[in-house]
C-alpha cells in the first residue's frame, strides 16, 4: 500500500474532525474493494472499472460519512455492493440482448479470483453465485465481522451467518467433485 | 460471527486469503486520478433543497416583518397628537359593532378616540349600513350619546355590549364603579355582578356585569363610556324579530292542527285504532305549542335586556408623558409579525394534513418499489 503523503492533495477533500482522510481510506481499501468486486463479478477487468466507480460515487459523498455510524471499509463495500449490482442489471440486459456468452468462456480460460488459487478452488469458486462469493468475500478476505457484512448485504446478521455457512459448505463440496 | 464458523474449514480460508487478489498499480493510478473530475458532480436535488429550505424560511419571515412592519405604522396615536396632548391614552379604543340576523352577521371594528367624536361617527354610519340592511327603517336614527352605538328599537332584538374603561387612579376606580351600578339602576337595570381588585400604589381593575332594558342600552353604554378613558367598545346585536314571528307561525300551525284532531274526535265516526292514533297526535301538537310557547317566552325576554360587560382599570401608562411610544410600536411590530407566522404555520399545518394521505400513499409506494428492488437485487446475485 503506497503512503498517504504520495497522493496528491487533489484527492484530499475537507478533513472533519473525527474523520480520516480520503486519501487515507483510498489508500487502506482498494485492495479490499477490488477483491470484494473481483469475488462477486467473476471478473477482473469488470472489477477494475467498478472500483474506480465505488471510489468516485465514495469521493462524491464522503462529505456525508460519518465515522460513528460504521467503518470506512464497510461503508465502501456497501457503495460497492450497489455498483455491482447495477453492473449485473446491466450485464443481464446486455446478455438478453445480445445472447452471448463469451465472458462466461473467457472467464472458464484465465484464472479470475487469484493467481496463487489451486485450480480446484478457483473452479469451485466460479460454480458460486455471486451472492455466495460475495459473502465468502466479506468474511474472509475482507474480514468483516458478522454484523458489518450483514449492512453490507442489507441482511439480518444471522441471515449472513446462514449464508456463508452455506457457501463455505457448497465451496468445500465442489473442491470434492472436482477432486474425484 | 467469530472465527469459530471458520474451524471446519481452515484450510479453505486459509488458501482462500494467501491468494486474495490485489488491485494493480493502473487502477491506484486511476482512482487518483477520478478525484479532480468527480468535484465537479454534485447532486442537483440536494442542492435545490440547500436553496428552496432557506430561500423560504426567509421569505416567510420576511413577509411576516414586513407585515408587523406596516400594520404598526397605521398606530393612531400619530396622526392624532392634538388628543394626546389632551391626555388621552396611546392605545386609542376600537369599537366593534357587529349584528346578527337572518341575513349573516356583520362586523364593523375601525379604531378611533373617545373624544374624536367624528370617528366614531364614520364607524357608526358605516356600520349602520351594513348591519341594519334587513331593518332600513332604522337607518334614519339619530346618533345617541357617544354617538357610538344604535339599538334598533322597532324590531326584537338582544344586545351585548363590552366596554374596556381606563380611570386615571384607585380612587378614580372605586369612584366608577359605584357610578356605573348607580347608572344602570337608575335606567331600570341591575348590576349581575361586581369583581373590583386593587393593588397597592394606585393600580387595580374592576369587572361589572350589568343588565339593563334594551330600549334603555344605547344610553347606558354612552354614559358608562364616559366614567373614564374609553379603550374599547364593542355592540353586538342579534336580530330575534324572525325567531319571534317562525315560533309564533308554528304554534299558529299547531293550534289549528290541535283544533282540526279535537274536532276529528268529538265526530265520533272514527274506528277505535284512529281515534288513538289521533289521541297521539293531538297530545304531542299539545306538548309541542307548550315547548314552543316557552322558547318564545325566552326570546321575547332575551330581547328585553341588553348585557352590558363593563372593565374598568387603572394603567400608569395611559397617560400621556409616560414616554414608551418607541416601544409600544415595537411590541405592536413583533405581535403582528409573530401572529403572520403562527398564520403561516398554520396554513403549512393545514397543508400537510391535507397532503398528508397523499405522502403516506407515496411513502407506502417508495417502500414497495424499494423492497422489489431488493428482492430483484437478491434474485439477480443468486443466480448470476
Amino acid at each position: 500500500m503506497r503512503g498517504v503523503n504520495a497522493l496528491p492533495a487533489a484527492v484530499r477533500p475537507p478533513r472533519r474532525v473525527g474523520a480520516p482522510a480520503f486519501a487515507d481510506v483510498v489508500a487502506e481499501h482498494l485492495d479490499a474493494v477490488y477483491r470484494y468486486l473481483v469475488y462477486v463479478t467473476g471478473d477482473r477487468a469488470a472489477a477494475e472499472d467498478l472500483a474506480a466507480e465505488t471510489f468516485e460515487r465514495a469521493f462524491r459523498s464522503w462529505r456525508r460519512f460519518d465515522p460513528r455510524k460504521g467503518a470506512p471499509r464497510t461503508w465502501l463495500c456497501r457503495i460497492a455492493h450497489s455498483t455491482a449490482v447495477d453492473w449485473f442489471r446491466a450485464e443481464a440486459r446486455r446478455q438478453k440482448r445480445e445472447e452471448t456468452y463469451s465472458r462466461d468462456e473467457a472467464l472458464l480460460q484465465e484464472s479470475v479470483f487469484a493467481e496463487g488459487l489451486s485450480p480446484e478452488l478457483e473452479g469451485a469458486l466460479r460454480r458460486l453465485t455471486p451472492a455466495e462469493r460475495e459473502v465468502v468475500a466479506l468474511r474472509v478476505l475482507l474480514e468483516l465481522d458478522g454484523p458489518s457484512a450483514a449492512r453490507v448485504l442489507r441482511i439480518t446478521t444471522t441471515a449472513c451467518s446462514t449464508r456463508l455457512s452455506r457457501a463455505l459448505k457448497r465451496l468445500e463440496e465442489e473442491m470434492s467433485d472436482v477432486r474425484i | 460471527m467469530s472465527g469459530f464458523e471458520f474451524e471446519e474449514y481452515g484450510a479453505l480460508v486459509s488458501e482462500l486469503r494467501a491468494a486474495a487478489p490485489v488491485a494493480p498499480e493502473r487502477l491506484r493510478q486511476r482512482v487518483l486520478g477520478l478525484a479532480p473530475a468527480s468535484r465537479r458532480s454534485r447532486s442537483p436535488r440536494r442542492r435545490l433543497a440547500l436553496v428552496v429550505v432557506p430561500v423560504a424560511v426567509v421569505l416567510s419571515v420576511g413577509a411576516a416583518v414586513v407585515h408587523g412592519v406596516v400594520n404598526s405604522g397605521s398606530h393612531p396615536s400619530l396622526a392624532a397628537p392634538d388628543v394626546l396632548k389632551a391626555g388621552v391614552s396611546h392605545n386609542a379604543p376600537q369599537t366593534t359593532i357587529t349584528h346578527e340576523s337572518a341575513a349573516g352577521k356583520h362586523l364593523t371594528q375601525v379604531p378611533g378616540t373617545n373624544t374624536a367624536a367624528q370617528g366614531l361617527d364614520k364607524t357608526t354610519r358605516s356600520a349602520a349600513n351594513n348591519v341594519y340592511a334587513a331593518a332600513p327603517t332604522t337607518q334614519s336614527r339619530t346618533l345617541h350619546g357617544n354617538g357610538g352605538v344604535l339599538i334598533p328599537s322597532d324590531r326584537l332584538v338582544h344586545a351585548d355590549a363590552s366596554l374596556e374603561v381606563r380611570v386615571p387612579s384607585h380612587s378614580a376606580l372605586s369612584h366608577a364603579t359605584n357610578q356605573a351600578t348607580q347608572i344602570v339602576s337608575s335606567l331600570g337595570g341591575y348590576a349581575q355582578s361586581v369583581q373590583y381588585q386593587s393593588v397597592s400604589k394606585g393600580g387595580g381593575s374592576a369587572y361589572l356585569a350589568l343588565r339593563v332594558p334594551v330600549d334603555k342600552a344605547e344610553t347606558a353604554i354612552a354614559r358608562l363610556g364616559q366614567l373614564g378613558t374609553l379603550v374599547s367598545q364593542q355592540v353586538s346585536t342579534q336580530d330575534l324579530q324572525q325567531q319571534l314571528t317562525r315560533q309564533t307561525n308554528q304554534i299558529g300551525t299547531l293550534r289549528r292542527a290541535i283544533a282540526v284532531y279535537e274536532q276529528a274526535l268529538q265526530s265520533g265516526s272514527l274506528s277505535a285504532s284512529q281515534r288513538i292514533e289521533l289521541q297521539i297526535k293531538l297530545s304531542n301538537a299539545r306538548h309541542a305549542v307548550a315547548q314552543l310557547r316557552k322558547a318564545r317566552t325566552g326570546t321575547v325576554a332575551s330581547a328585553a335586556t341588553a348585557d352590558i360587560s363593563l372593565t374598568l382599570e387603572t394603567h400608569k401608562g395611559a397617560v400621556v408623558g409616560g414616554g414608551d411610544h418607541k416601544g409600544g410600536r415595537l411590541s405592536r411590530m413583533f405581535h403582528s409579525a409573530v401572529g403572520f407566522l403562527a398564520l403561516e404555520a398554520m396554513i403549512v399545518l393545514y397543508a400537510l394534513v391535507v397532503l398528508s394521505p397523499v405522502l403516506l400513499l407515496g411513502g407506502l409506494g417508495w417502500w414497495l418499489v424499494r423492497e422489489r428492488r431488493r428482492r430483484d437485487e437478491r434474485r439477480l446475485l443468486a443466480s448470476a
